[in-house]
């Protein structure tokens, strides 16, 4: 009985999930962090950018966890480009290339300006990439304009900070490590997936990292604390809804449990048994 | 059995690159640049060669029917309809309309639908763990569900007590462990290459 219902819990998953997505927003759910302290740091950051920073996007997010950074990726470019920042796409992954042009062609339909963005492509090798594009940065011929121009006289020193949005293959460890003893005092923040915090976490608290996005409270308490005004567009159109989330955590919560008390009931018997015998 | 060329080449390149690192000098780092160009250039050889072994693969299972013929086929199409949209004539490459619409429209979404996927299939998998019985699956299928209820979206006091602890246990056991692990593979990685740059194999245990 235990096992039909297993088999048709992928559907009885799928339909918690639609019903769950159309009930409306409920106070006692939040996906914020109750401590702004994270996101506040981030805003101090880029606050310490100064006017029209040109930021350097290392753009090497994976399909897998894109999924969890992608509306606060999304919201921190929108309030990038909010603050008349520059911003510069390069990648160093096949998936983050991947991903870095479906954003780029968002923004083109959105219709950011197109005079602030610049595709600065893909370079293979991921920590020589690194290291090479601290040597020089190369700009497709089809850029053209004087943030082009300026990268291409200036290279990477042409920019005021670097925004790396990570992924499993290649995250802001590798930045920090290849990068940034490369090119002296440029502030590094960063919005990666919850996974790679343990081994982030240790280069913001030395500073080396100003600032890091890297849970899905954090991102979405920073999401609340901004007013993107016109470019709203720019940012996700609906905030991810905490229901279906909620009924997804509960889904695991019971299945893991129930195989926990199983697991622990058989225990019992067992240790029950051993004693009868 | 030793190869003294090859550590050698390690040797001289790994000083090279630390050298460029600490001195400056127009000499070595153009030196070192050719050496970063040369890894970048095997780098991309490699990846281009993983594609060719992976498309001549699958046109093999369909060629002698071993396999999954419909998996083979969708393999091929989908290298083919991206070769084609990026370097058709007059296509523009990554940048190019068609290919960012195969991109969003196509890989992002099927992407995110497999890793959603997980979601059944890792409980599934935590299922079939425990009814093997072993004390590691245990420990581990119960710090996930300890984990997923401190990860639960409430608010009030309750919320911000189970943030605070999901917080905590980030920081302090799981960073602890990582961070263990990440420690460890390093010291690891230093003694192989240690032993790599003096030429030491097994045969000097």
């Amino acid at each position: 009985m235990i096992e039909r219902a297993w088999r048709l819990a992928p559907l009885i998953l799928l339909v918690a999930l639609a019903v769950a997505w159309q009930l409306p927003q409920a106070a006692w759910l939040s996906l914020a962090a109750p401590d702004p302290a994270v996101a506040g740091r981030m805003t101090a950051t880029l606050d310490a950018l100064g006017e029209e920073p040109r930021v350097l996007v290392g753009f090497d997010p994976d399909l897998g966890t894109y999924a969890e950074t992608r509306p606060t990726v999304r919201a921190l470019l929108a309030e990038l480009l909010a603050r008349d920042a520059r911003l510069g796409f390069v990648s160093l992954t096949a998936e983050g290339r991947a991903l870095a042009s479906a954003e780029l062609a968002r923004f083109e339909r959105a219709e950011a300006d197109p005079s602030r963005l610049l595709d600065l492509g893909f370079i293979p090798g991921a920590e020589a990439g690194l290291v090479d594009l601290t040597r020089g940065i190369r700009v497709a011929g089809g850029e053209a304009g004087a943030f082009a121009s300026e990268v291409i006289a200036g290279g990477i020193g042409a920019f005021n900070a670097v925004l790396v949005i990570g992924g499993n293959d290649l995250g802001p460890r590798s930045w920090i490590e290849q990068v940034a003893p490369r090119i002296g005092e440029v502030p590094f923040v960063a919005v990666t997936p919850t996974v790679l915090l343990p081994e982030v976490q240790p280069y913001v608290e030395s500073g080396a990292l100003r600032a890091v996005l890297g849970t899905p409270r954090d991102g979405a308490a920073y999401r609340e604390s901004l007013d993107l005004d016109s470019l709203d567009r720019i940012a996700e159109p609906m905030e991810p809804r905490p229901f279906p989330i909620l009924i997804g955590m509960l889904i695991a919560v019971a299945v893991l449990g129930q195989a926990l008390g199983a697991r622990a009931l058989d225990g019992l018997r067992a240790a029950r048994a051993r004693e009868a015998a | 059995m030793r190869r003294p060329t090859l550590t050698a080449l390690v040797v001289i390149v790994g000083l090279l690159l630390i050298a460029d690192l600490l001195v400056v000098n127009s000499a070595l780092g153009q030196l070192a640049g050719i050496v970063v160009d040369a890894a970048i250039l095997v780098a991309a050889g490699a990846a281009l060669a993983g594609v060719g072994a992976l498309g001549a693969r699958r046109i093999a299972d369909l060629w002698r029917r071993r396999g999954d013929p419909v998996a083979a086929t969708f393999v091929l199409v989908g290298i083919g309809v991206m070769l084609v949209a990026g370097l058709r004539p007059g296509s523009s490459g990554t940048g190019d309309p068609a290919v960012q619409w195969l991109i969003a429209a196509l890989l992002v979404p099927i992407g995110a639908s497999l890793f959603g996927l997980l979601f059944v299939t890792t409980l599934g998998a935590a299922r079939r763990s425990l009814a093997m019985r072993s004390r590691e699956a245990t420990l581990l299928v119960a710090a996930a569900f300890v984990t997923t209820i401190l990860l639960v979206p409430l608010s009030g006091e309750v919320g911000a007590w189970l943030s605070g602890v999901a917080g905590w246990s980030l920081a302090v056991p799981i960073g602890a462990v990582f961070r263990g692990l990440l420690i460890g593979i390093g010291l690891l990685t230093a003694v192989y290459a240690a032993r790599t740059l003096l030429g030491m194999g097994a045969a000097d245990d």
